[in-house]
């Protein structure tokens, strides 16, 4: 039980410079394959300190307070990830930041502030349902929401839930705001609404809102690490695959809009659910 | 002592609303209805704090139970009866017969003799039903007061309504307590048709055409349940020689016979119209032309929980029966519909009374999925959702009186307008919402339980899912008001306004940080009298079971402490930081104002929530899943056979 | 190195721009985005084009600003949280341009903000565009006072 607690306490404090690292390795990959240099992989703490250096600049205190309570909800997802603790509870409290970004936005009467946070509410419609789904596709063939159980489980999940492992592709897609889900704001600096549901979040607010990013890479790819509990080579293998695919696709998609993400990223995730989870039912 | 809280609980707030019609001052009828409802409370907490009991009484005002409720039930109907003569309706006529001729059959040629058994049984679910009708119900009565008064203002009527309102208001008080204290289901079914009846005479306060219509509409579809009732009644005395509930559950499961499932069925029947479930939800949509008070109370947080209730009582009788599975399915087919409904609608009591439907479309999900920790959770959803949804109705209803609109596109930027109301409504909303709030966490229940079948967790994940997009939506845009200058005025507000708000709302959060102990104290004693094994350990302030677990206290001491410090960061930012929201640099000099330089002048910026009309529109979905809902309602009944 | 010092480094290595067209003929413009792609790719110094004054920390200013835009052009810096700074690019955001006698142009963008790094051109070269940033940071490391 301490030991648990002592590493999801190291999590929390690694996870932001994991998730940095990886946002830089990530702007470096996607550089290279659009033949370019790019930026230094520290650059995203380069970035955040700066933005923590700005000065104050808000339209009210929901923009200063929203990103707190988003980073605490973040971090306290990652902690109870380290803590192997129940997975749909994980996904609620990461209910808990969403809905803080989404309601600091909606605070700003900007309307590019106001799309954005409807487009965000509609990314949330997307993907949580495939979230929970997965979760529940676990807990078929272990049993239960815990995450100890699927380390207790003993065998990967990928060979029983490989369509499973496409709709959190899904989830990853749309969580790390990339193309063709990077609707309501791109994590790079593409705009289309200005930035969207960032727009009004500045200087220190955005930088915990980077952070708690940050976090949420970190607890995403923590689920996808899931699909090979027992080897952390798998892991790394699988992971280092998929979030290169995830930067290929991002590189070659353009930004579709709400209805196509509804359609392609729900419509066929819950597909994709069916299917998996009819033969999940046909083995137990 | 027993007797005489029970006869406080049912048969005062009748005498009080009797008495209300003959007083003629304004103050001594605001004391009655005071008096009653403190009166109410205490006793509700006193009966509580009994425990478990069950007795037959004697005699009431010197009459015999049955008999008297037998007359009431017949005078009732022919009450019925005039107003569908007077209404010209033959809908009404129609089922109007069709409850007086059965229940004539019943009582006088089927049933023997009366029912040798305790008629007034209370375990726990009867107990929190209880306290919820007569705590929550007390607060919004008191909250009526003050509104009701605002309300004849705006109205200029010139002579009050006000003692018909409480009438009413205090008749059904009395009839929701006998209702969930009977044992007898022709007594239940009695206070069921008083509840009716006062549900009609409620929504058509106003006298408007579309509240008479409406008022319509309710009586119709509740009257359909009633007929289910009653033809239920002769079903389950046939099926097993009593009317009793205690001798029904005493013997649950599969191996119960063709008449006692369709009278189940029948009951669960019922339970829908009462519940507004599809495809009876225009009823409770079409009830929120009433005064709010009257939204609050019978159409979110009591009546409509007494078709839920029985359900909920009932479901150790059908556990493990297809009819389970179905009811199951059909309440999460309701939630997940009626979420949709509600993303399409910036009516805020609209939104308020889908929701309702969802959540009890989740209770009754719940009571299909018939495990002890389903149960427990639709006992616990219950228990919040009371609070948390009059909360929210009374704090729209403030707001109606205030602005007066209750369309949630001029609720924008309203915590400058009313801050106390708005801070309030946003804590209703984010109960409603987010761990680790009750509602919430019986939500995290309800979707564990149902890990069986996950058709089942798919519409519920789909239907929660659509109901953050509604909620998140409208707090937000509460919030949308640019930095005071100085601190802003204090709201003025009627107190007998105010002081329910804020117990409702500081009550809300108090039971989402004593879950555990409203488990353990509330849900679990009821559950285990028909389940085997408790469903949660909560002994470490934390909902523990084999398949999941739920921390309460650390995720409020984490979650609040964050929300505390990001809240002391926030006040402390200066004034000069603000600044206007980006509008392409074409705003005006005056950051407080969303207005930018247009080619002819000033133009304001307004943007509206995206309402996707287009998929989750009312005249979209509605006939469909009205068909829908009817061909499962037929599957439920055709599988019976 | 103390909390401000490590801010500093993250100012100097991760300026973000906006741009802002005051008139252009946009030639000045197509060599600012000019940069961005990967044959100049100024994202290796931390460059991005955030669009958003409330994130950026640099204004890229084009043209020669006309009585209409002057006062958005106002606007976008005010809206810019500080420390940041002005780049003036081109002939026509230095001084007017070919176009400074005309009856609709104010005439350069110093006349409206202060500008703390004029790229002279028409259009201006990627290359001097990119040197125009270098200098914009040594002008804001001398404004933190670290020069």
């Amino acid at each position: 039980m301490t030991s648990k607690f002592l590493f999801a306490l190291v999590l929390v404090v690694a996870a932001p410079f994991v998730g940095g690292l990886i946002t830089g390795i990530d702007r470096k990959i996607t550089a290279r394959l659009q033949s370019r240099f790019g930026p230094p992989i520290l650059q995203p703490f380069y970035d955040v300190l700066k933005l923590l250096g700005k000065d104050r600049m808000v339209v009210n205190l929901w923009q200063a307070l929203c990103p707190v309570v988003y980073l605490v909800s973040s971090a306290l997802c990652v902690f109870l990830f380290g803590l192997q603790h129940d997975l749909l509870l994980i996904f609620f409290v990461l209910t808990v930041g969403s809905v803080f970004l989404v309601m600091g936005a909606m605070a700003a009467p900007s309307p590019y502030s106001q799309i954005g946070a409807q487009r965000e509410l509609l990314q949330m419609l997307a993907y949580e349902p495939l979230l929970i789904l997965v979760f529940v596709s676990f807990s078929m063939v272990t049993g239960s929401f815990k995450i100890a159980d699927v380390y207790a489980y003993g065998k990967p999940l990928l060979p029983q839930l490989p369509l499973m492992f496409i709709v959190l592709g899904y989830v990853l897609t749309i969580k790390l705001r990339k193309s063709p889900f990077d609707i309501s704001a791109c994590h790079h600096a593409h705009q289309e609404i200005v930035r969207g549901v960032l727009t009004e979040y500045s200087g220190p607010g955005l930088a915990l809102i980077e952070i708690a990013h940050w976090f949420d890479v970190v607890l995403v790819l923590g689920l996808c690490s899931l699909f090979w509990s027992t080897s952390w080579l798998g892991v790394a293998i699988l992971l280092a695959c998929t979030y290169f695919l995830e930067l290929v696709i991002d590189n070659i998609t353009a930004r579709m809009t709400w209805r196509w993400m509804l359609k392609n990223a729900l419509g066929v995730g819950l597909a994709l659910s069916v299917l998996n989870i009819v033969w999940q039912s046909f083995n137990n | 002592m027993l007797e005489n809280l029970v006869f406080l609980l049912v048969v005062l707030p009748v005498l009080s609303a009797i008495a209300l019609l003959c007083i003629k001052s304004v103050g001594l009828g605001k004391l009655v209805v005071t008096l009653t409802g403190v009166i109410l409370a205490a006793c509700s907490l006193a009966l509580f704090a009994g425990g478990d009991f069950q007795f037959r009484p004697q005699s009431v005002l010197g009459v015999d139970p049955d008999s008297l409720i037998t007359f009431l039930d017949f005078a009732l109907l022919a009450v019925i009866m005039g107003i569908a003569a007077k209404l010209k309706s033959p809908l009404l006529i129609a089922l109007a017969l069709l409850q007086i001729l059965p229940l004539g059959y019943f009582e006088f040629s089927l049933v023997k003799h009366a029912a040798a058994g305790p008629t007034l049984v209370a375990d726990n679910l009867s107990l929190i039903m209880v306290l919820i009708v007569s705590i929550v119900g007390s607060l919004i009565c008191i909250y009526g007061l003050g509104y009701m008064k605002e309300h004849e203002e705006h109205l200029h009527l010139a002579k009050t309504r006000q003692p018909r309102f409480f009438f009413f208001l205090l008749l059904f008080l009395g009839a929701m307590n006998g209702l969930v204290l009977s044992n007898s289901l022709a007594w239940v079914y009695f206070f069921w048709e008083v509840t009716t009846i006062c549900s009609f005479a409620l929504i058509g306060h106003d006298r408007t055409e579309i509240a008479k219509a409406n008022a319509v509409r309710a009586l119709w579809m509740n009257m359909l349940g009633g007929v289910a009732f009653v033809l239920a009644l002769i079903a389950v005395y046939k099926a097993s020689g009593t009317v009793l509930l205690s001798d029904l559950l005493a013997h649950p499961g599969g191996g119960a016979s063709l008449a006692l499932l369709a009278a189940l069925f029948l009951l669960c029947f019922a339970g829908f119209t009462k519940a507004a479930q599809l495809p009876f939800q225009s009823w409770l949509c079409g009830a929120m032309v009433a005064p709010t008070p009257v939204s609050a109370l019978l159409h979110s947080s009591t009546m409509v929980k007494a078709g839920v209730y029985l359900i909920l009582r009932l479901a150790p009788a059908y556990a493990g029966t297809s009819l389970s599975s179905l009811i199951a399915l059909f309440g999460a087919f309701t939630f997940l519909t009626t979420a949709g409904l509600a993303v399409s609608q910036s009516n805020g009591k609209k939104i308020l009374a889908y929701s309702t439907i969802g959540n009890l479309g989740v209770i009754i999900a719940c009571a299909g999925i018939n495990t002890q920790a389903s149960i427990s959770a639709g006992v616990m959803l219950l228990i919040f959702h009371a609070i948390s949804k009059a909360l929210l109705f009374l704090c729209v209803g403030a707001i109606e009186q205030r602005i007066g609109s209750r369309d949630i596109e001029d609720m924008r930027g309203l915590i400058a307008v009313m801050p106390r109301t708005a801070t309030l409504t946003v804590i209703g909303i984010l109960t409603m919402l987010l761990p680790p709030f009750g509602v919430l966490l019986t939500k995290w229940m309800t979707i564990e339980s149902a890990m069986a079948s996950p058709l089942l967790v798919l519409i519920l994940a789909l239907g929660s899912a659509l109901s953050v997009v509604f909620w998140a939506r409208w707090a937000g845009l509460i919030l949308s008001a640019p930095m005071p200058a100085s601190a802003p005025a204090a709201e003025a507000q009627d107190a007998s306004i105010r002081v329910p708000i804020q117990i409702l709302a500081y009550g809300a959060i108090l039971a989402g940080l004593a879950s555990p102990l409203i488990y353990s104290s509330l849900a679990e004693p009821f559950v285990s009298l028909f389940y085997k094994g408790a469903a949660y350990d909560v002994s470490g302030g934390s909902f523990v079971n084999g398949v999941g677990a739920f921390s309460i206290y650390p995720l409020f001491l984490l979650l609040g402490a964050g929300f505390f410090y990001a809240l002391r960061l926030a006040r402390r930012i200066p004034a000069q930081a603000a600044s206007a929201p980006y509008l392409c640099g074409e705003q005006t000099a005056d950051v407080t104002q969303n207005v930018f330089r247009g080619p002819l002048g000033p133009v304001a910026a307004t943007s509206s929530n995206f309402y996707l009309e287009a998929i989750f529109g009312e005249e979209v979905l509605t006939r469909w899943i009205n068909v829908i809902a009817m061909t499962m309602l037929a599957v439920m009944f055709g599988g019976i056979l | 190195m103390s909390l401000t010092d490590w801010i500093n480094k993250g100012r100097l290595k991760s300026p973000w721009v906006v741009h802002f067209d005051c008139g252009s003929c946009n030639g000045c413009d197509i060599e600012v985005l000019a940069c961005l792609t990967p044959l100049y790719d100024i994202e290796r110094f931390g460059i991005l084009n955030i669009g958003n004054p409330k994130h950026a920390d640099v204004l890229v200013v084009t043209g020669t600003v006309n009585h209409r835009n002057k006062t958005v052009l106002k606007n976008i810096y005010d809206q810019m949280p500080g420390p940041k700074a002005v780049i003036a690019i081109g002939a026509c955001g230095l001084s007017g341009g070919v176009f400074r006698e005309a009856y609709n142009v104010v005439g350069g963008v110093d006349k409206v903000i202060p500008v703390d790094v004029y790229v002279p051109g028409c259009p201006a070269k990627p290359e001097s565009i990119i040197d125009g940033v270098v200098k914009a940071l040594e002008v804001v490391k001398a404004k933190l006072g670290l020069a």
